[in-house]
């Protein structure tokens, strides 16, 4: 594989854009099938998120991620021995519907074109809100897996965990296989489950694998003598320059709980950036509340020319998202006349069953951890955009006085004009205004995404040598 | 909040506010700098408040710091490197630039 340093412009078949299960993967095939592929990510390493580090992993580290963690390293291997252009550290902070992209990579931008863009941008933590969230010591429960990815780092004293889903129990049982002292699970999700998750049990009775995995972690909680309270309200951490504690209510009862560090966890949802930038349709998911690109069983968005791969285009998980991966790959070759239809249904088909049978326990979960809109309920003083400081005061007030578009509300006060772009803040202001005006969230309205997506300097973009067209 | 283990490993240096330390190879500058115990990295230059890394995978721009005189670099994706600077942005009047 080349890793092309110093090259300003250049012209590819495929452009993919981010190194996770799902780029990795659609760009390996597209490479394997013949195809010209650059893929650009933000990262030093490839892997994503949820297979951060993954070549260079201790195996004291290995040994406590498991299994699931593990499944990353054929992944990452074959994308090593692919021949692809790939290049790290690089943040893209333009994408243009015509196919040209521009990316900052050690303080230089530069331009390139593809005839196809894949936007493998994968998924967040959910954005939620809660007095005291800005207190240093508060962190998503994803950001401190991703320390123990890393190595070498570890939370010292003791750890509270709140929130909701899968993942935060998950990181419970890291810690409490690091030896982390656990003050409390505090978990939004309600003791009873649901009816319409229930429903949804038998199918996922098909993947019994997964089920015992949640079972197998709730029985480490449990016997690791967390203390673990279901359908908890009022989330706070209190302290004055970090978190000392984190306060909630469990019914009647107050909870008050000092803690070192407080990591919260509330579901993921897919990093819609590029495809709001590209203005690619967009469908709302009302089980898990999240907006994702409107795409066809190949990934193809509203734009002919941009596929939505892995987790970005819907939250599937990581063994799903290569495989969708895959099936994008499949549809440019056809389109680009490397492999004939014939060729792709028939792999086309192979791929669909594997996923079928993955995405058998989801619906299931999904339902389970449905987040309800009463989680952005948050008090007055709620620092609702961290970037510029913004509280629900103010947002309720603008809400009050007749902004019921989130760019009005932008454009009156300032969130989403910070470094971060909305991206921490957009979906919760949506959330506000749908609760507060009694519309849909459909109606609501989204932050409108302009470039450039990423912070980088004016005299960098000066500077950028433009592809001729 | 954080701390170091397996330092005896393979190690660099990198110059944290005027100081050298030795990190772990291979990690991110924010792991880093949360591993040698520093609660905050950064001070919101509209409020004041102290900040700290928050999503730790590029979204939220909390972990920004100035890295080889550059500032407000995502510290949590840039991994750090023998004689790397790495100034936390912690003083109020800097303001943004």
């Amino acid at each position: 594989m080349k890793e092309l340093m110093n090259v300003s412009t250049i012209g590819f078949d495929v452009a993919v854009i981010g190194a996770g299960p799902a780029g990795i993967s659609c760009a390996a095939s597209l490479a394997d099938i013949g195809l010209e592929v650059v893929i650009l990510d933000e990262q030093a390493n490839p892997g994503g998120q949820i297979y951060k580090n993954i070549e260079k992993v201790s195996d004291a580290c290995l040994k406590i991620l498991g299994e699931d963690y593990k499944a990353g390293k054929p992944l990452v291997q074959r994308f090593r021995n692919s021949k692809l252009t790939y290049f790290s550290g690089a943040c893209v902070w333009q994408v243009n519907t015509d196919g040209h992209i521009f990316y900052s990579k050690e303080g230089n931008s530069h331009e390139i074109a593809a005839r196809y863009i894949v936007v493998a941008t994968g998924a967040m933590e959910r954005p939620v809100p809660f007095p005291g969230w800005t207190l240093p010591g508060v962190m998503g429960a994803g950001g401190a897996n991703n320390l123990i990815k890393n190595g070498g780092v570890k939370p010292s004293g003791r750890v509270v965990l709140a929130g909701s889903g899968p993942l935060l129990l998950l990181e419970a049982v890291h810690l409490i296989e690091m030896d982390v002292e656990i003050g409390a699970i505090l978990e939004t999700t309600p003791a009873v489950p649901n009816l319409s998750s229930l429903v949804n049990l038998p199918k996922a009775l098909k993947r019994i694998d997964l089920l015992k995995k949640g079972i197998v972690m709730l029985h480490k909680i449990r016997k690791a003598g967390i203390k673990h309270y279901k359908g908890i309200r009022n989330l706070t951490a209190k302290g004055n320059d970090r978190v000392e504690s984190v306060h909630a209510m469990k019914a009647d009862i107050p909870l008050d709980i000092d803690t070192d560090l407080l990591l919260v966890h509330f579901g993921v949802i897919p990093n819609t950036a590029i495809f709001r930038q590209l203005e690619c349709r967009h469908q709302w998911n009302d089980v898990q509340r999240y907006w994702f690109p409107q795409c066809d069983k190949w990934g193809r968005t509203s734009l002919d020319n941009v596929f939505a791969a892995g987790d970005g285009c819907f939250v599937h998980g990581a063994v799903s998202a290569a495989l969708k991966g895959e099936l994008t790959a499949l549809a440019i070759a056809a389109d680009m006349k490397m492999i004939h239809e014939h060729e792709r249904d028939k792999q086309c088909a192979e791929i669909e069953m594997r996923l079928k049978l993955e995405l058998a326990p989801r619906q299931f979960i999904d339902a389970m951890y449905s987040p309800s809109q009463a989680l952005y309920k948050m008090p007055t003083e709620t620092t609702i955009c961290r970037c510029e400081c913004i509280t629900m005061a103010e947002i309720l007030e603008a809400i009050d006085e007749g902004c019921v578009d989130p760019n009005e509300i932008k454009a009156l006060l300032r969130p989403g004009m910070g470094p971060c772009q909305g991206k921490m803040c957009g979906s919760v202001i949506s959330e506000i205004i749908s609760m507060h005006t009694r519309k849909d969230i459909r109606e609501a309205g989204s932050l409108n995404i302009r470039p450039p997506l990423k912070n980088i300097p004016l005299s960098e973009i000066a500077e950028i040598e433009l592809l001729t067209k | 909040m954080f701390s170091l283990y397996d330092v005896t490993d393979k190690t660099v240096t990198i110059i944290l506010d005027g100081i050298p330390q030795e990190v772990p190879a291979g990690i991110s500058v924010a792991a880093a700098v949360l591993g040698k115990g520093h609660v905050h990295t950064r001070v919101s230059p509209v409020s004041g408040e102290p900040r700290a890394p928050y999503c730790m995978m590029g979204v939220c721009y909390e972990c920004m710091m100035e890295i080889d005189g550059h500032r407000d670099q995502q510290s949590c994706q840039i991994l750090v490197k023998e004689g790397m600077t790495v100034n936390r942005q912690i003083l109020i009047t800097e303001g943004p630039q």
